[in-house]
């Protein structure tokens, strides 16, 4: 499957980029492989800025699903070699 | 741009309309093999006099993917269920397994407009696939694992048994208590803000992005491929 479509295997540049009251990070940067799920990112975000719930979004226009593959989603919504990805520290539930 | 920048995150019930057309539409030209989004028109709920539309968007007989808990590795599942949301995806190799229980459940989904918070709210109810209405226990099962873990964490504040606003019968229905304020953050957290018009049009699809992702309904990427920002201009 990997073999078929050479994107996916490819590593993808990600942005992290904060709103709203989010910490920013130190290295908002990072290489992923692209076929990776997005739930890695999501994961990573969680890790460094020690929060269980992030609000993450993509484009200003809607919020990946975890198993969405971080190459489809470069290939969509990625620009000028990289994917932003921004995140917000607010709760979407309770 | 023309959007009032103090844009709260609501919308007014006639908007909650035109964003439902469009997200039917779209839904429609993006995933035609999928059940479809329709509107159903119907008398104004009771007690309720000021809202101008009446109905809610419907989406019936949703066949809810089995999830097992997180990762499964690269596993390839070709075959998937006609109506699993991850039909048609070329490059859908690394989702989750799903393995389907020898029992199918099956879920009707209601985008329903709030009054008191102008936002739309997701009304759902689970059933076996003779009618048989699924126990508490055996939605939360069907859940995703991450939703799965906010029911218990915050369980009186995320997923509730209420009246459904137009059926009179109980659903189950998402909170919209922090809805307008991640919508504000979605459509015009970033310095581009879009015109109003395309603020409505987007908005459910949008929302949708965010609370599919609670019930295992994905919403296809193409679906969002037009829209523009000065992220993509260059892409679309």
């Amino acid at each position: 499957m990997a073999a078929e479509s050479p994107s996916s295997v490819r590593k993808v540049v990600v942005h992290l980029r904060a709103t709203g009251d989010a910490p920013i990070l130190k290295q908002a940067k990072f290489k992923i492989a692209g076929s990776d799920k997005f739930a890695k990112v999501i994961d990573f975000l969680r890790r460094q800025l020690h929060r269980d719930t992030l609000f993450v979004y993509v484009n200003s226009a809607f919020s990946p699903n975890p198993d969405e593959l971080v190459s489809d989603l470069y290939t969509n919504f990625g620009f000028d070699g990289k994917l932003v990805v921004n995140y917000a520290c607010s709760m979407a539930w309770g | 741009m023309g959007v009032p920048t103090n844009w709260d995150g609501t919308l007014s019930s006639s908007e909650f309309y035109v964003s439902a057309r469009s997200l039917s539409e779209k839904w429609k030209t993006t995933y035609p093999a999928l059940p479809s989004w329709s509107w159903n028109s119907c008398a104004r709920p009771f007690g309720c006099t000021s809202v101008e539309i009446q109905g809610y968007l419907s989406l019936q007989h949703f066949c809810c993917p089995k999830f097992v808990e997180e990762e499964i590795g690269d596993e390839i599942y070709e075959e998937e269920e006609p109506t699993s949301t991850t039909k048609d995806e070329p490059t859908d190799d690394a989702t989750l397994a799903h393995s389907y229980d020898q029992v199918l459940h099956f879920y009707d989904l209601h985008i329903v407009y709030n009054i008191s918070y102008r936002v739309p709210v997701l009304y759902l109810r689970g059933y076996h696939s003779d009618g048989q209405p699924l126990a508490s226990d055996d939605i939360e099962k069907d859940l995703p694992y991450h939703s799965s873990k906010l029911i218990k964490d915050s369980r009186w504040t995320f997923m509730t048994v209420e009246e459904h606003p137009y059926l009179n019968r109980p659903w189950y229905l998402l909170h919209p208590c922090g809805t307008s304020e991640w919508m504000k953050l979605l459509l015009a957290g970033d310095a581009f803000v879009p015109e109003r018009e395309e603020l409505v049009q987007q908005y459910l699809l949008s929302w949708l992005s965010v609370v599919g992702q609670v019930v295992g309904l994905r919403v296809p990427l193409e679906a969002f491929k037009n829209v523009t920002t000065p992220h993509t201009a260059a892409d679309a």
